[in-house]
């Protein structure tokens, strides 16, 4: 085990300014930090441990060569040794190439069903350069504008009510504005009294709106 | 009325679509299969899981940037987990499979929903994707939010499960539990919170949105 595998993750790299990425040393010089300049900013650390990139506070990228997946089980050491030591979202990219396409489905059971990490397949290193330049947009945002989050806007739920009111068989529209008018939650609604309702909607369809909540 | 068999629902739209994904999901041992009306989600594998399921050439298409926006909020708002398995394309006889063309759609994409905390799994035919739903089924009941209720209904039940099924932001399996875990229509209006969550397998979160739909004092005049 050599000596930046004794710090799993260091915490210090935890503040990474907007467009930059934290890189470890080991990527100087790579085809990588290549494809990456002039996109991301890279600052290179030594001692990241088992991490290769930092992208936020939060989020840091492990990667996967093609050699040891096809090696086997010391990529499984590393991924597990992260989950241990920290909380940090760790996405994890994968070389599936020709050569490694048929490891490909166990390397995903393990690290996203077992691990529950996420994984992103990339064919070479100029591959993973462009996604790493989007995940670290991405994170610059930080949520704001993903259209895949939802912003809650606060609906009034009237007419969903009255759409909830004519599931009730036996019950339209008419009918409904006319039981809500006098019982006006469905939880008032649920414990009117069979002669309440009748009063209200007449003996047949009260019935069956008492029967609807009690039988 | 504990059912110990795994069950997972699908969608039947899913029938036309990926019809390979039911029979080997059918043929994959002990998985019970049920194919139901579950109105915008290809498979419900927990109380907690949605599975959505996208052809690689679809996903990659940036022409169907806003369905797939539309159906992960949906997903997002019925249920706590959401997984996406993009599934490569069928190679027909005497064609070679297509290789990716990566583009700056695709990537940003997967770079948002990752943001999104949507679950993405990468399959290479529709008989992988039923291995893959089989073992989230599998994984999902280890941790005890697995589909344990029958899924056949009748009469009075069937008539109790569309009016769960129009509370605002319930799932069908929501629904199912409702129907399932409460006796009556009144019953389940009088409970508290808590008992909501227990009884419909959802969180207390969940649970309150129901309690407060339940109890809202609805207003003519703001539909008017």
């Amino acid at each position: 085990m050599d000596a930046s595998e004794s710090t799993p993750v260091r915490v210090g790299a935890s503040s990474v300014p907007c467009g930059h990425a934290i890189a470890s040393e080991k990527w100087r010089g790579t085809d990588l930090a290549k494809f990456l300049q002039g996109k991301v900013k890279l600052v290179f650390e030594d001692g990241l441990g088992l991490v290769d990139f930092h992208l936020s506070n939060r989020t840091c990228i492990l990667y996967i060569t093609e050699c040891e997946i096809v090696s086997g089980s010391s990529y499984k050491r590393r991924l597990v040794r992260f989950r241990k030591a920290c909380t940090l979202n760790g996405i994890v990219l994968a070389e599936r190439t020709r050569l490694t396409d048929q490891y490909f489905s166990p390397v995903q059971n393990f690290v996203v069903l077992e691990l529950g990490m996420a994984l992103l397949p990339v064919a070479s290193q100029s591959e993973a350069a462009q996604l790493l330049f989007h995940l670290v947009q991405e994170r610059s945002r930080e949520g704001i504008s993903n259209p895949f989050i939802r912003k809650k806007h606060f609906q009034l739920p009237d007419a969903s009510i009255l759409q909830t009111i004519q599931k009730i068989p036996g019950v339209g529209k008419v009918k409904a504005l006319q039981l809500l008018q006098h019982f006006p939650s469905i939880q008032q609604l649920s414990n009117a009294s069979f002669s309440q309702l009748e009063n209200v909607v007449g003996h047949g369809i009260a019935l069956n709106i008492y029967s609807f909540f009690t039988q | 009325t504990i059912n110990t068999a795994p069950c997972i629902l699908v969608d039947s739209r899913e029938i036309a679509s990926g019809s390979e994904v039911i029979s080997y999901l059918k043929a994959a041992l002990g998985l019970k299969v049920e194919v139901c009306s579950l109105g915008g989600c290809d498979y419900i594998v927990s109380n907690r899981l949605a599975v959505e399921r996208k052809s690689q050439s679809e996903f990659s298409n940036s022409v169907n940037k806003s369905k797939l926006v539309e159906r992960i909020q949906h997903l997002h708002s019925l249920f706590e987990r959401v997984c996406l398995i993009i599934e490569n394309d069928r190679v027909k006889p005497g064609e070679t499979s297509r290789i990716l063309q990566r583009t700056k759609y695709y990537d940003s994409t997967l770079s948002a929903l990752i943001s999104a905390r949507v679950q993405i799994l990468f399959s290479s035919s529709q008989e992988e994707t039923a291995g893959l739903l089989r073992d989230l089924v599998l994984l999902e009941q280890r941790k005890s939010t697995g589909i344990n209720v029958p899924t056949e209904l009748k009469g009075h039940k069937l008539e109790e499960m569309q009016f769960y099924l129009s509370i605002p932001n319930v799932s069908y399996i929501t629904a199912l539990n409702l129907c399932h875990h409460f006796e009556t229509v009144r019953q389940m209006a009088n409970s508290s919170v808590n008992v909501i969550s227990e009884h419909a397998h959802v969180s207390v979160q969940k649970a309150e949105e129901i309690y407060r739909y339940l109890h809202y004092v609805f207003e003519k005049e703001m539909i008017l």
